[in-house]
């Protein structure tokens, strides 16, 4: 009897969901109806759309170029067969960034992860002390992260190269998983947890079957946007690498700044496409993930 | 019980943060009371000559133009990403215009940056349709100046003001701006009158976004700049890798970091009740485009 | 049905062929309405018939596909809501959340820079015309939502306008809430005098205030009149579902003299009307008759030679409500009819009627109305 009562107050209950996500959608719809009355800041966002598209296009415009010199001397693929055949510093390069990228990200996210968890489920004296030391990091210009580790590794004598670098990235990424798994953790209601509770599941049970897999969308994101971040990092990296441990933006840097060879137009390319390819896919996937 | 749990959870961080983030900080902070090596390095006595060195007129004037590179360029990114995030706001497929505002800063920084150099250069794209359409002209150089550093900071931070913005703009009730039309202002009026107060802390957030990073640039005025743009970053550098006067580059970092960080919580503590931190916009649409930096 | 007392100041308004498209969805087709001054006029649909469209096209935030509207004579076609002489209440309020009840209120005069002296002085007569001027220093999330609905009124009366155009004005508010305000908008138009255009959903509010009624649904006007006529006379099955609630019986015209009709209804047998229509012997017709207007007994009733309906049920269904039973009655056809029954007389000894007693259904041939079969 209680059973059947309890299910049919669950089927209304998802009933009423269903009927709110409709009304929802029907005001969006409705919305649709009223035209945007301002064309000119249409106008601005196509031209913005543009600007930012053009340095994308001109690039792979030049990396079918077939003269070394930016001028136009025909197609061809020479220096796509360059990047592939003949680069190995360049793939070298390539191979620290990933795995850079990967574990620090992998840092990042268990730390940050933890944190979050801890500041918002519990509350202890030095809460907002924790949540202010770690929004920090993030204001802080880059330049002066990455001069003070510099200065810090100098002074404990470690020997510059890939486990500086790691240090550095795991550090500027710790901020914005942080941010990022918390927000998704104070999104959702905290009387699930409290049901949790009722239902008899101990703490360990409560992390482990609730918090975590609610939060799971917001860490792969957290994850996902650490290995952005990692990947795109140069000024910290500048400062803290050493031999052995170039990444491919100082590579890129290299080449700006001693030699231009096309073969940069060929790899911007494929980096375009590839960003595209990949991320776009994964974004995808994240946000059907985080809808489920 | 509960405390303590709290407290393990959040152990590591504060540890990490502790080791890799304060201390070196404090580290900075030591040293630019220090007295500067002979061979880099510093020697162990108190000394404000660091601060000394930096009323130097050169280090003076780079830090004034370093002021007003970042004010123009963040006027400029905010003027344009405004309309922007309007369009989006006011779009009725978001999810895609979003998309596109965000793609291209999902390439690599500096290759954003050298694609600017294959555009602006001597022997650049301009160039090439310049000479195309005029043979035998001389190339023009458009690189190497303080507006082609502030054209590509603009490019490079337009996604970080565009976000907030965008995110305070959905939130906004467009309804007040038919009120504010049918009780008599211009459409200029309703922009200025309603629209504009009231998307405040998107304002804010998208100015720190922008101007922070700016203010602390290193590698644009590096490529793109001339000896007429280096930025109090470059100096930074400079002192720390070439001069080795690290007394002096951690006395630059300091008044840096302190400018800074008294800017935000000046601009972001003014509203503390209707604003939760600066991040009143959503802090992770804001981020998706965080690979800009 | 005018209100007397103050003198008419508001403009009329002539909306002629008007229509409206969002896409490929059609708001409105080829409307027609003419609006006097002075008047309390509502327009009254479900969601999406086209009412708050019209409205918006009224107050110039939209321009019309085709027609034209016309206030006081003149075409406003192509005006700025600015320059129509109306302003708009509308539905979420829209209060401007960083300015004071006061700064909204005066948000108009500002605009035109009028002299500060003259703001103050308008500003609080009309915060005391909606007894606001209490909370004058407020900002808007600080009010109550009647409050909030008050405040929106004194700013769109501030400019003095000749109409003002309401949408759904009262639906965030609570029952209770609501039945005030809509006395208050009441007395407030009997102040001001001027024309009020009122949007809404809710029948009880239209039918209670309004002096006329346009019923709308699907981007048509259905019928327009007073609120007396709408109910009493509906000239469409829609207008007559939609307002109250009836009962409909399909019927083939058996015999007709002048208003005088007979039919017949398949599987309840012969039905009396009195009214006027253009249906001829043989045709379909629908008629309706109000659940209020049949009497509900346990004892067959005598008809006296009266054109009176009588019929057979069982009761499926009975809702006591405290001043009334809402009775649903299963007809031997197997078809339900709504009852309602007054309890003004119940402590007289009637005998009380539960479910699943046999009873019978009798009601007048005049009460009984002819509508056009159209469901939309």
């Amino acid at each position: 009897m209680v059973s059947t009562t309890h299910h049919g107050r669950m089927r209304r209950l998802a009933m009423l969901w269903r009927i709110r996500r409709i009304l929802r959608k029907g005001g969006k719809a409705a919305r649709k109806f009223m035209p945007v009355r301002s064309p000119a800041s249409n106008l601005i966002y196509w031209a913005v759309i543009g600007f930012l598209f053009l340095p994308l296009f001109v690039l792979v415009f030049y990396s079918f170029n077939a003269g070394r010199q930016a001028q136009w001397q025909g197609f061809s693929l020479v220096w796509y067969q360059r990047l592939v055949m003949d680069s190995p510093e360049l793939w070298r390069a390539f191979t620290n960034s990933i795995m850079i990228a990967g574990g620090s990200a992998l840092m990042a996210t268990a730390i940050g992860t933890l944190a979050a968890i801890g500041t918002t489920r519990y509350s202890f004296r030095l809460r907002s002390t924790v949540a202010t030391l770690s929004f920090i990091p993030m204001i802080l210009p880059e330049i002066v992260v990455g001069v003070s580790l510099l200065v810090f590794f100098a002074g404990i004598s470690l020997k510059l190269g890939l486990f500086t670098v790691w240090i550095a990235h795991t550090t500027f990424n710790i901020p914005y998983v942080y941010l990022l798994v918390s927000a998704r953790l104070e999104e959702s209601d905290p009387s699930i947890i409290e049901a949790a509770k009722d239902l008899g599941a101990n703490e360990m049970q409560i992390l482990f079957r609730i918090i975590l897999p609610m939060a799971l969308p917001g860490i792969l994101s957290a994850f996902l946007t650490a290995v952005t971040l990692s990947l795109e990092d140069f000024v910290i990296t500048f400062f803290v690498t050493g031999p052995g441990g170039t990444t491919l933006p100082l590579y890129i840097y290299s080449m700006i700044r001693f030699g231009v060879s096309p073969v940069i137009n060929a790899l911007s390319a494929v980096m375009v496409a590839g960003t595209v390819l990949l991320v776009y896919p994964a974004r995808n996937f994240l946000k059907v993930f985080a809808a489920r | 019980m509960k405390q303590r749990a709290g407290f393990l959870y959040t152990l590591p961080q504060i540890l990490w943060l502790l080791v890799f983030f304060l201390a070196p900080l404090c580290i900075i902070i030591a040293y630019s009371f220090l007295k500067k090596g002979l061979y880099g390095g510093v020697e162990p006595q108190f000394s404000l000559e660091a601060y000394q060195a930096m009323a130097n007129p050169s280090i003076l004037m780079v830090a004034w133009r370093t002021l007003r590179i970042s004010v123009i360029a963040t006027i400029l990114t905010i003027l344009i990403a405004l309309p922007c995030g309007y369009s989006i706001a006011r779009s009725s497929n978001q999810a895609i215009r979003l998309f596109l505002v965000i793609v291209p800063f999902w390439t690599n920084f500096l290759v954003r940056i050298y694609a600017w150099i294959a555009i602006l250069g001597n022997e650049g794209f301009i160039n090439d349709i310049i000479r195309w359409v005029a043979p035998g002209s001389a190339g023009i150089q458009f690189l190497y100046n303080q507006w082609a550093v502030v054209l590509v900071l603009v490019y490079m931070y337009l996604p970080y003001a565009i976000l907030p913005l965008f995110s305070t703009i959905d939130k906004f009730d467009f309804t007040l701006l038919d009120a504010a039309r049918d009780l008599g202002a211009t459409r200029f009026q309703s922009y200025t009158r309603v629209l504009l107060p009231n998307i405040r802390s998107g304002l804010v957030t998208a100015g720190l976004f922008t101007f922070v990073p700016i203010f602390g640039a290193y590698a644009v005025p590096l490529l793109i700049g001339g000896k007429d743009s280096y930025m109090l970053g470059n100096i930074i550098a400079d002192q720390l890798t070439k001069t080795r006067n690290w007394p002096l580059a951690s006395a630059i970092s300091m008044t840096v970091t302190l400018s800074t960080t008294i800017l935000v919580f000046l601009v972001a503590l003014r509203k503390p009740k209707e604003q939760k931190w600066v991040f009143d916009a959503d802090p992770s649409a804001a981020m998706s485009a965080a690979g800009g930096r | 049905m005018l209100h007397g007392g103050a003198a008419v100041k508001g403009s009329d308004v002539t909306v002629s062929g008007v229509s409206k498209s969002f896409g490929a969805f059609k708001a409105l087709k080829d409307v027609t309405l003419s609006i006097q001054k002075g008047e309390f006029f509502s327009l009254l649909g479900p969601s999406g018939c086209g009412k708050t469209t019209l409205l918006r096209l009224i107050g110039g935030f939209e321009d019309p596909d085709a027609g034209t509207i016309e206030i006081d004579g003149r075409s406003v076609l192509g005006l700025p809501p600015d320059k129509r002489h109306c302003n708009t209440v509308f539905q979420s309020y829209a209060l401007f959340p960083h300015l004071t009840v006061f700064e909204n209120v005066a948000f108009p005069l500002r605009i035109r820079k009028t002299p500060r002296k003259i703001i103050d002085d308008r500003v609080m007569h009309y915060l005391s015309l909606v007894q606001l001027e209490m909370h004058a220093g407020k900002k808007p999330s600080q009010l109550s939502g009647g409050q909030k609905q008050r405040v929106a009124i004194a700013r769109a009366l501030i400019n003095e306008p000749s109409i003002l155009l309401l949408d759904e004005p009262l639906s965030a508010l609570d029952a209770k809430l609501r039945q005030h305000m809509l006395m208050e908008l009441d007395s407030i138009h009997d102040k001001v005098g001027i024309t009020f255009i009122y949007v809404t959903h809710d029948q009880q509010e239209a039918l209670s205030v309004s002096d006329r009624i346009a019923v709308m649904n699907a981007g048509e006007v259905l019928q327009v009149g007073s609120p007396r006529q709408i109910y009493e006379n509906p000239s469409t099955e829609f207008v007559a579902r939609f307002i109250g609630e009836t009962n409909i019986f399909a019927m083939k015209i058996t015999g007709k003299e002048g208003v005088h009709i007979s039919g017949k209804v398949a599987g309840i047998g012969p039905l009396l009307v009195d009214d006027e229509t253009d249906a001829q012997v043989g045709d379909e017709a629908l008629a309706t008759i109000r659940p209020e207007k049949i009497r509900i007994s346990r004892e067959k009733p005598q008809t006296n030679g009266g054109r009176i309906n009588i019929m057979h049920g069982v009761v499926a269904e009975p809702i006591y409500s405290g001043f009334q039973t809402k009775y649903i009655v299963r007809l031997d056809s197997g078809m339900t009819v709504t009852v309602f029954r007054q309890h003004a007389n119940w402590s007289e000894g009637i005998p009380d009627i539960d479910w699943k007693d046999e009873v019978y259904l009798s009601f007048s041939a005049a009460d009984m109305v002819i509508v056009e079969r159209r469901a939309t």
